[in-house]
């Protein structure tokens, strides 16, 4: 007979790790499952080149809850979470948009586009500051079921709807055109300058199946906002030694609370017996027992492959066999001889400080709209909307020296791509990204040592995550907080006594937040194990 | 990229002994040219000092309803207002809160230059639909310097070549110095005799060398923000984001006033047609504001004891302090906030610019000023003192 | 100087100037409604009129068709899909295209009636005032709650599931075929410069669908624009156009184009769309106001017109729009300001004229877009004349955005304007375009 264990926690992502991390440190026996031979799921840090090391999917660390930072205490694991500073937009006819860290500057930088602009960018970004604060508590909130009379529900909806009458009619306004418009209006109401909306709106489509012209891209226009409530420096940071060790710090604090932690592990089925989950089923056959299961999984696998449908109801199966994935972004990771020059920028920005930021490829909303109709008829963005970092940058350990490492986030590239992907396709989209590139960066391809290009299919096959779904279900409005996953199970429990979800999948889910992994424990704990 | 200078740097960065520079709307500009800045802020109550005022916003708003947009946007009347005049002016939202202060000066008819401390193009476009009128900004093409101090006319007569007793407070002429053609009007910030040049930005280093020149013999001396500051206290006179929030940058509704809290009342042209915030304005004229701005004069004995009671002589602020201090009524309950003070080496008093409750904030009302005596908080007695503090005959004369 | 021959003037004679003049001059004001246009356009009303209208004015010479069937489809591989108001035929007909889809058109066409009740309730009345602290209001968003929570679990669910949701992601989760998804997901853009993915196309399919029974995705048409105009008790001045006259917060008349001359009342109530009524008296607003008027996204994409096909037809309504892709792809030539090359086009036979629903124009030439409407319906071009709309019809489209107490601006929703005295009753005010008489209604009763 093997160890009993209080939980087992199918899944080594961070979600999953975060879980882990808060039950252990209530004392529970925790065991944590993973596939792969590493934690960290889709935030991994890997070694693809000799010498060049890659945040290999997830490559910024946007809204890692700053509670789960203080409760785990991560830095003392090893936690360094480094600013991006700036972003710069190349435009095709060679000029260039630039948002740096200091305000002046930045200021100036848009007057010289727009001087109107510059001035609804301070106003825009009040806007936003209050709309992130608005949505903020809804973040860190279990969803209540509108459908239910029960007491606790009703009581959580008057205080949401208290909430919400309590942001004053000017701002409960707003909220409502951010959560149902799309970014292209939102940003015209504010702005001229097309790079401009271009480049924020781009922001609204990362990991979605949507172009910037689509109804439901704007709230996520508020993500570059939320982290500053935080007293975060940036929205968006870079974590030192990659993304991998987001993971492996997590992985490390649930382990100092006594948390067991096994890689080369993957989970084929959940046991259940008479409705109640009682332990799991390796890949290997080995049967582990524990008297609550939680999937780190996204719903589909949470629900269709690590059970039977006759285990759950009719009803449900339905629900989870209609959420949305669609995976609809791909990475190319880069190894490079030297950093690249920009046409746009020829000496780098003062000090070099292009290559310390994001450099947006997002030159017009007409550009990043047609990267989207590509994709909406099943073919990869002929000319993609590309998100690129130089991790090497930041953090001088991720290549060797005088070498550099580079991160190209693009999109779009579906999952269901016409004729299905195969390895000539694979390519022809890695060429697409560096052909694109080169326009804006003539030389760029003479610099290239390695090229590891992922496709949604290639996302799906390493982490599990079902069709590359980056968030583990796409992030639009009706796939959102009490329907995420599903009507009537959007409060981490499951049809199944004893098992939970704790995944992306779940609310409040996306990017490396961990936010659904610790509210996954803390219902776990309310529940009592 | 990196911060910009502006016009006259080429002249400025020279003087500038201890590198002691500051941020303007984006630029640098000079907290103090000398080690230390009482020489500067002497210069303008005795003889006549130079600010680089070239980081003001300016708009240039011209065309036929040039004067209707004006009218709509602030609270003065500038339909009323004459070519050559100048109005120092509020502006305000719908609901009567002030958004930003400025002047607007008539250069003609159809043309107006204003001025703020904050962007205000976006605000003006805004206001400006359906109306025919041209709104250009030209706050990098103008660039400003403010001559202030009761020799500033002498030096600025001898300049332009042209009789300046005849143009009167808060009026402006064109005129032109050593060839050069700018615009002089009698304004500025420091509650003093002095004059504002206005200049085309590629014309500012030979303009700053002839005022210069001109005015050394009568010991003009260029200044820094720090040496203004001083001297703007001590004329009563506001300071965006310090002695108020812009209602377009307020994070919540208490951090905003009106211009009768601000005591800018005098500004409201009530009987004028419709205009940003008049109904609100109107209806607080009525019912009376419950805050009210103005001096505080911390008393010398109580300061001294304060002091004394721990064993040292009083220590007064070397410089204007911007942090806000809690003001207390004689039963130690918190009646307002002083917002900028400091030690006015002219009048020797501690002075302070307060935003009190309205019964408080009758003249010579007695409370009490935060004063941190060795790391405790003490509490000074002061007395509301009507602003200015200070208000020479020279100013208008 | 007031004149007092009037207590109001309606600006606008279409259905809901009308309708607002009326339920006016019914309580007891002397109406003057000035409408730019000579005579009354012929063109047939699409709409469902709320019932109430009908019952309150009892308008003579109106009539309402409900054509049967509603729909007629062209299959790829001829003939035609037919969609009848009965269900058992409608289920029949769609069998013979996919019995997938057949099986599931009664629940399809149930689930989305009930959705479409909940609308009908909203917007039989001024929408909910969600700020107020007034108990009477609070009770009626209170009741509103509960009619939604007494239809059921799967209502509450479907609600907030499909509202946000493309009308595509909607009926692919139902159905398979291209014919019956392109039919009806045609109505999910109707009038909107979004195509049949973008989120609150849904909704749009709903809005459309309001007032008719359970598996009529149609709305019925009417002459309710000429009817009302033939009806009296209200003053009608054609020919003339009206701006609103406005002074110190106030507004006090209308002064007529052309003659310059003014006519003075002290209430002005405009059906026409809230950004050319107020952009002229845009000194007297609040620039926040006159921002979000102008913000107000009414983007043309229709063009009407009529289609000159010799014989009378055999069928009520013709619809070209093969599948969700094609209309898909008629949209992504208009997001870059380009007419639809293969547009959507809907054929409806009415009042013994043959008009035509054209969809996406770009503001602008509109150069071959008769050609292109002519190779849909292989027609000649000079059987076709189009008047493409650079403005929306509906005054401000129907997305999530600008709906219920968002519309016509936020916070402005209930008809009135910041000018005292002046109210908005067309279709940029809530409930909006496609329900002729609805806003009229509501707004005269929310100023009695």
């Amino acid at each position: 007979m093997a160890k009993r264990y209080d939980v087992i926690v199918i899944g080594g992502g961070h979600n999953g790790l975060v879980t882990a991390a808060y039950l252990a440190r209530a004392e529970k026996r925790v065991l944590v499952l993973e596939k792969r031979p590493r934690v960290g799921g889709a935030a991994v840090t890997e070694e693809i080149f000799p010498g060049f090391k890659f945040s290999m999917f997830s490559y910024v660390v946007s809204l890692l809850r700053p509670e789960i930072i203080r409760d785990l205490d991560l830095p003392g694991h090893g936690l360094h979470i480094l600013p991006l500073e700036s972003t710069v937009t190349p435009m095709e006819n060679g000029d260039y948009l630039a948002a740096w860290a200091d305000h002046d500057e930045t200021r100036r930088e848009l007057y010289r586009h727009s001087p109107r602009d510059a001035e609804a960018y301070d106003e825009y970004g009040r806007l936003m500051h209050f709309m992130a604060q608005a949505v903020k508590p809804i973040l860190s909130m279990v969803p209540p079921d509108p459908t239910s009379f029960a007491p606790g529900d009703l009581a959580a909806l008057l205080k949401l709807g208290k909430h919400f009458r309590g942001l004053g009619a000017e701002r409960l306004h707003a909220l409502v055109k951010l959560m149902t418009m799309s970014s292209a209006d939102f940003l015209d109401e504010w702005f001229e300058t097309d790079v401009l909306k271009a480049t924020k709106s781009a922001s609204g489509i990362i990991g979605t199946f949507l172009g910037p012209r689509s109804p439901g891209t704007a709230y996520v226009l508020l993500h570059h906002y939320m982290g500053e409530l935080d007293g975060v420096f940036r929205a968006w940071g870079f974590a030192k030694g990659g993304t991998g060790a987001v993971s492996e710090a997590i992985a490390s604090a649930a382990r100092s609370f006594g948390a067991e932690i096994r890689c080369d592990a993957g989970v084929s089925k959940v046991l259940v017996k008479g409705g109640k989950a009682t332990g799991v089923v390796l890949e290997n056959g080995d049967e582990l027992l524990a008297g609550t299961v939680v999937s780190s999984l996204d719903p589909r696998r949470t629900f269709l492959q690590l059970l039977e449908p006759s285990q759950l109801p009719d009803e449900f199966v339905s629900d989870i066999k209609r959420f949305k994935f669609r995976g609809s972004s791909g990475k190319v990771n880069i190894a490079l001889d030297s950093l690249p020059t920009f046409t746009c920028m020829p000496d780098g920005g003062p000090g070099g400080r292009l290559h310390r930021g994001a450099v947006s490829i997002s030159p017009s909303l007409d550009y990043v709209e047609r990267a989207y109709d590509d994709a909406k008829y099943g073919e990869f963005s002929r000319r993609p909307y590309m998100d690129i970092v130089f991790p090497s940058m930041i953090d001088p350990g991720m290549a060797p020296p005088g070498k550099h490492v580079m991160s190209i986030f693009v999109q779009y590239a579906p999952y269901n791509l016409n004729g299905g992907w195969t390895d000539a396709k694979r390519e022809a989209f890695g060429d697409a990204v560096v052909n694109t590139l080169e326009g804006f960066a003539p030389g760029f391809k003479s610099k290239i040592l390695h090229r590891q290009v992922i496709t949604p299919l290639d996302i799906e096959r390493i982490t599990g995550l079902s069709e590359g779904n980056i968030f583990a279900g796409e992030l639009a409005l009706h796939q959102l907080f009490f329907l995420r996953p599903a009507p009537g199970w959007a409060k981490f429990t499951t049809p199944v006594r004893g098992y939970y979800q704790a995944g992306s999948g779940t609310h409040p889910g996306g990017g490396i937040m961990g936010a659904s992994g610790r509210l996954a424990a803390l219902r776990i704990l309310k529940d009592g194990t | 990229m990196s911060l910009r200078t502006t016009p006259f740097h080429p002249r400025t960065a020279p003087l500038s002994e201890g590198q002691a520079w500051r941020r303007w709307a984006g630029y640098v500009v000079a907290s103090s040219y000398e080690l230390s800045h009482d020489r500067e802020y002497h210069a303008i109550r005795n003889s006549a000092a130079l600010f680089d005022v070239s980081p003001l916003y300016k708009y240039l708003i011209t065309g036929r309803d040039a004067a209707q947009l004006l009218d709509k946007v602030v609270t003065r009347h500038v339909a009323k207002a004459k070519v050559g005049q100048v109005l120092y002016t509020p502006w305000c939202d719908n609901a009567g809160k002030q958004i930003d202060d400025g002047t607007i000066s008539v250069l003609n008819e159809q043309t107006y230059r204003m001025t703020s401390a904050d962007p205000t193009l976006r605000w003006l476009h805004l206001n400006a639909s359906g109306l025919d009128v041209k709104i250009e900004d030209v706050s990098e093409k103008t660039a400003a310097v403010s001559l202030q101090g009761p020799r500033s006319r002498e030096i600025l007569q001898l300049a332009a070549q042209q009789d300046l007793t005849s143009l009167k407070y808060f009026r402006l002429t064109p005129a032109r110095i050593r060839g050069i053609p700018v615009t002089i009007s009698r304004t500025g910030y420091t509650g003093d005799l002095g004059f504002e040049v206005w200049v085309d930005a590629a014309q500012a280093v030979p303009l700053w060398d002839a005022i210069v020149e001109t005015g050394t013999p009568y010991g003009i001396t260029p200044a820094g923000m720090l040496a203004l500051d001083v001297a703007r206290i001590e004329a009563g006179l506001l300071l965006i984001e310090v002695d108020y929030f812009s209602s377009r940058h307020a994070l919540i509704e208490s951090q905003k006033s009106s211009p009768y809290e601000l005591g800018l009342g005098w500004t409201v042209a009530t009987d004028k047609e419709q205009f940003n915030g008049k109904d609100a304005l109107l209806r607080e004229k009525k019912q009376g504001s419950s805050w009210q701005f103005t001096g505080l004069t911390v008393d010398w004995d109580s300061l001294e004891s304060l002091y004394a009671a721990v064993g040292l002589p009083p220590r007064l602020p070397s410089q204007a302090w911007r942090t806000s201090v809690p003001v207390y009524d004689g039963g130690g309950r918190q009646v307002g906030y002083a917002t900028s003070g400091g030690w006015s080496p002219l009048l020797k008093q501690y002075m302070a610019l307060v935003h009190l409750e309205s019964q408080f904030a009758r003249p010579g009302t007695e409370l009490f000023m935060e004063i941190t005596v060795e790391h405790r908080r003490k509490a000074a007695r002061a007395r509301v003192t009507p602003l200015p503090f200070f208000n020479p005959e020279r100013k208008r004369a | 100087m007031s004149d007092a021959r009037y207590d109001a003037i309606v600006i606008g004679a279409g259905t809901n100037g009308l309708v607002a003049a009326h339920y006016l001059a019914r309580a007891g004001k002397r109406v003057l409604v000035v409408e730019q246009r000579e005579v009354p356009d012929p063109a047939a009303d699409m709409g469902w009129i709320p019932p109430q209208v009908l019952k309150d004015l009892r308008v003579p010479g109106l009539r309402i068709e409900e054509p049967d069937p509603w729909l007629t489809v062209p299959l790829p591989a001829g003939g035609t899909l037919e969609l009848s108001r009965d269900m058992g035929k409608s289920v029949e007909a769609i069998r013979r295209v996919s019995p997938a889809d057949a099986g599931k058109w009664a629940e399809f066409s149930a689930r989305m009636h009930t959705l479409a009740s909940v609308l009908e309730r909203l917007y039989l009345a001024p929408p909910p005032d969600i700020e107020t602290r007034d108990p009477r209001e609070l009770a009626r968003i209170g009741g509103l709650g509960l009619y939604v929570r007494r239809l059921g679990k799967q209502a509450v669910i479907d609600l907030a599931r499909v509202l946000p949701m493309s009308i595509a992601e909607l009926l692919d989760d139902w159905f398979e075929s291209d014919a019956l998804k392109g039919a009806l997901g045609a109505l999910g853009i109707w009038h909107l410069k979004q195509g049949p993915r973008s989120g609150g196309t849904a909704f749009n399919f709903l809005h459309h669908h309001v007032g008719s029974p359970a598996g009529v995705f149609r709305p019925p048409r009417s002459n309710s624009t000429q009817a009302l105009s033939e009806l009296n008790g209200v003053e009608l001045r054609r020919g003339q156009r009206a701006t609103v006259l406005a002074r110190n917060g106030r507004a006090t008349g209308v002064v007529l184009d052309g003659s310059g001359d003014a006519v003075l009342a002290p209430l002005v109530v405009s059906s026409a769309p809230p950004r050319s009524t107020l952009e002229p008296i845009a000194m007297e607003l609040d620039p926040e106001f006159a921002w979000a008027v102008r913000n107000i996204k009414a983007r043309g994409v229709v063009a009407r017109g009529t289609y000159a096909i010799g014989t009378p037809p055999d069928f009520w309504n013709l619809c070209f729009a093969p599948s969700l892709d094609y209309l898909e792809r008629a949209y992504d030539a208009v997001k870059y300001g380009r007419d639809s090359g293969a547009p959507y086009v809907e054929v409806q036979r009415t009042n013994g004229r043959v008009e035509l629903h054209v969809q996406y124009v770009a503001p602008g030439a509109h150069q071959g877009l008769t050609e292109a409407v002519a190779r849909v319906l292989n027609a000649r071009p000079d059987q076709i004349t189009l008047q493409p709309a650079d403005e929306s019809l509906y005054h401000g489209e129907l997305t999530l955005d600008q709906i219920l107490f968002m519309r016509p601006v936020p916070g402005w929703s209930r008809y009135r304007t910041p000018i005292e005295g002046l109210y908005l009753c067309g279709s940029g005010t809530h409930p909006g375009g496609g329900i002729p008489g609805a806003a009229g209604r509501n707004a005269a009763r929310e100023i009695v």
